[in-house]
């Protein structure tokens, strides 16, 4: 049996994991509110952009984009955001696992390769022999809409100059701070946004005047919105990043909490039990003097 | 007399949403003056002085590119980087162009670089000018 002072460093020890994981909780619960204003804050864009190639493609008879076409698929390439830091619950493992499952199941004559934004997803991927084409280290110490624009042009130049078929995202998508989904979704080739609304049919009646002309709007809309697709899943998966670590920390503060009851009731036990034991032998002592 | 509802959004964030009485947005050929009751109109940006007047307050922004869309009265403007022009350094603007004309005349001839420093030689530039006629 653990002895009074053994336990009592136990207790000591737990306590201040406690203190860690409550510091920790509340860290993240800071940065996932940012996280969450960055979200909001980047929709308005995101949704316009979707809007104004809805209409002009619904506008116009035969416009197409490069990005817009899909082709037969031999070699895909997975963009899979992890994050540089753990303790954050199933967030890394849902989205390695996730990408894993797809490497396993696919039909073993397409290619796949992956990039990686997050040393987690990274080291994950390297463990498991998959073909990385380029890892972005440190990507989220700067993260901004211009690193995402230059992400999503690397990959944009990959199906372009017909080195992959296919480009999907695979992250965790922000659904609440307490939940998130992993979703394995494509981003190459584009595809094409629905117009909103029930004003979408009239809006498509109107006659616009172009500059320089609808092609050339409509070929530097589609590489922005391809962007900002990228920019939005990043985004997402930082808001996910501080949700799942927020929760994880609040389980072991709690998980904290009941491993110091339980040890303060041994504790309490052990005492009680030595001081009994002291008494008996006192008592024991007395009648054999009689 | 109407007026246009003008709004700037960046992918970052909604910069502003206002009115105004009239807009001078850099378009792709030039730049293009919108009042209320225009014509549908949609063009790309290319970088340079974006200014919103109403009545006799004028906002002069920076652009750096980005799109801009005219319909109902209402100036929409999707601007891959945007700043007010009164909030730019002079200073370190103009060096910011200094380097970028370094780098664009270190490059050689054919240098698969040339468009994109070209294209930032550009931007610089437009931000000094912005900078100029919007700082004084």
């Amino acid at each position: 049996m653990a002895s009074l002072r053994d336990i009592r460093k136990r207790i000591r020890s737990v306590k201040s994991t406690q203190k860690i994981t409550k510091a920790m909780k509340m860290v993240s619960a800071a940065k996932l509110r940012r996280a969450q204003n960055a979200i909001v804050a980047a929709r308005p864009y995101a949704r316009a952009l979707d809007q104004m190639i809805a209409d002009l493609v619904s506008r116009s008879e035969g416009i197409s984009h490069p990005l817009l076409s899909s082709r037969p698929v031999r070699r895909v390439e997975i963009l899979a955001i992890t994050s540089d830091r753990g303790l954050a619950g199933g967030f890394n493992a849902n989205v390695i696992r996730r990408v894993a499952r797809f490497a396993y199941e696919r039909d073993r004559s397409t290619s796949l390769r992956l990039t990686t934004v997050g040393r987690k997803g990274l080291d994950a991927f390297r463990r498991r022999h998959l073909e990385i084409r380029k890892d972005h280290a440190g990507f989220f110490n700067r993260l901004s809409y211009e690193s995402a624009r230059e992400l999503a042009e690397e990959l944009t130049v990959e199906f372009l100059e017909d080195r992959v078929d296919q480009v999907l995202l695979a992250y965790n998508e922000f659904v609440s701070a307490i939940t998130q989904r992993v979703v394995l979704t494509p981003l190459l080739p584009f595809e094409r946004p629905e117009a909103e609304g029930q004003a979408a049919g009239l809006r498509s009646l109107i006659d616009f005047e172009y500059e320089p002309s609808k092609q050339a709007v409509l070929d530097r809309l589609v590489p922005q919105a391809v962007a900002t697709r990228v920019y939005r899943a990043l985004l997402e998966s930082v808001a996910s990043e501080h949700g799942a670590r927020m929760s994880a920390m609040e389980n072991a503060t709690n998980n904290a909490e009941d491993a110091i009851s339980r040890l303060t009731l041994n504790y309490n036990r052990t005492r009680q039990a030595a001081i009994t034991k002291e008494l008996m032998e006192i008592v024991s002592g007395a009648e054999a003097l009689k | 007399m109407a007026k246009l509802n003008v709004d700037i959004v960046t992918p970052e964030r909604r910069l502003i949403s206002t009115h105004a009485d009239e807009v001078v947005a850099p378009a792709a050929e030039g730049l293009y003056g919108v009042r209320p009751g225009h014509s549908p109109f949609l063009s790309t940006l290319s970088p340079g002085p974006l200014t919103v007047r109403d009545g006799t307050n004028t906002q002069a922004w920076f652009v750096a590119g980005g799109f801009v869309e005219v319909q109902n009265d209402t100036v929409l403007v999707l601007a891959d980087h945007a700043e007010p022009a009164a909030s730019i350094d002079l200073e370190s603007a103009t060096a910011a162009l200094r380097e970028a004309e370094q780098r664009l005349a270190a490059l050689g001839p054919g240098d698969p670089k040339t468009p994109a420093e070209t294209a930032r030689v550009q931007r610089e530039r437009a931000r000094v000018a912005a900078a100029r006629a919007g700082g004084r």
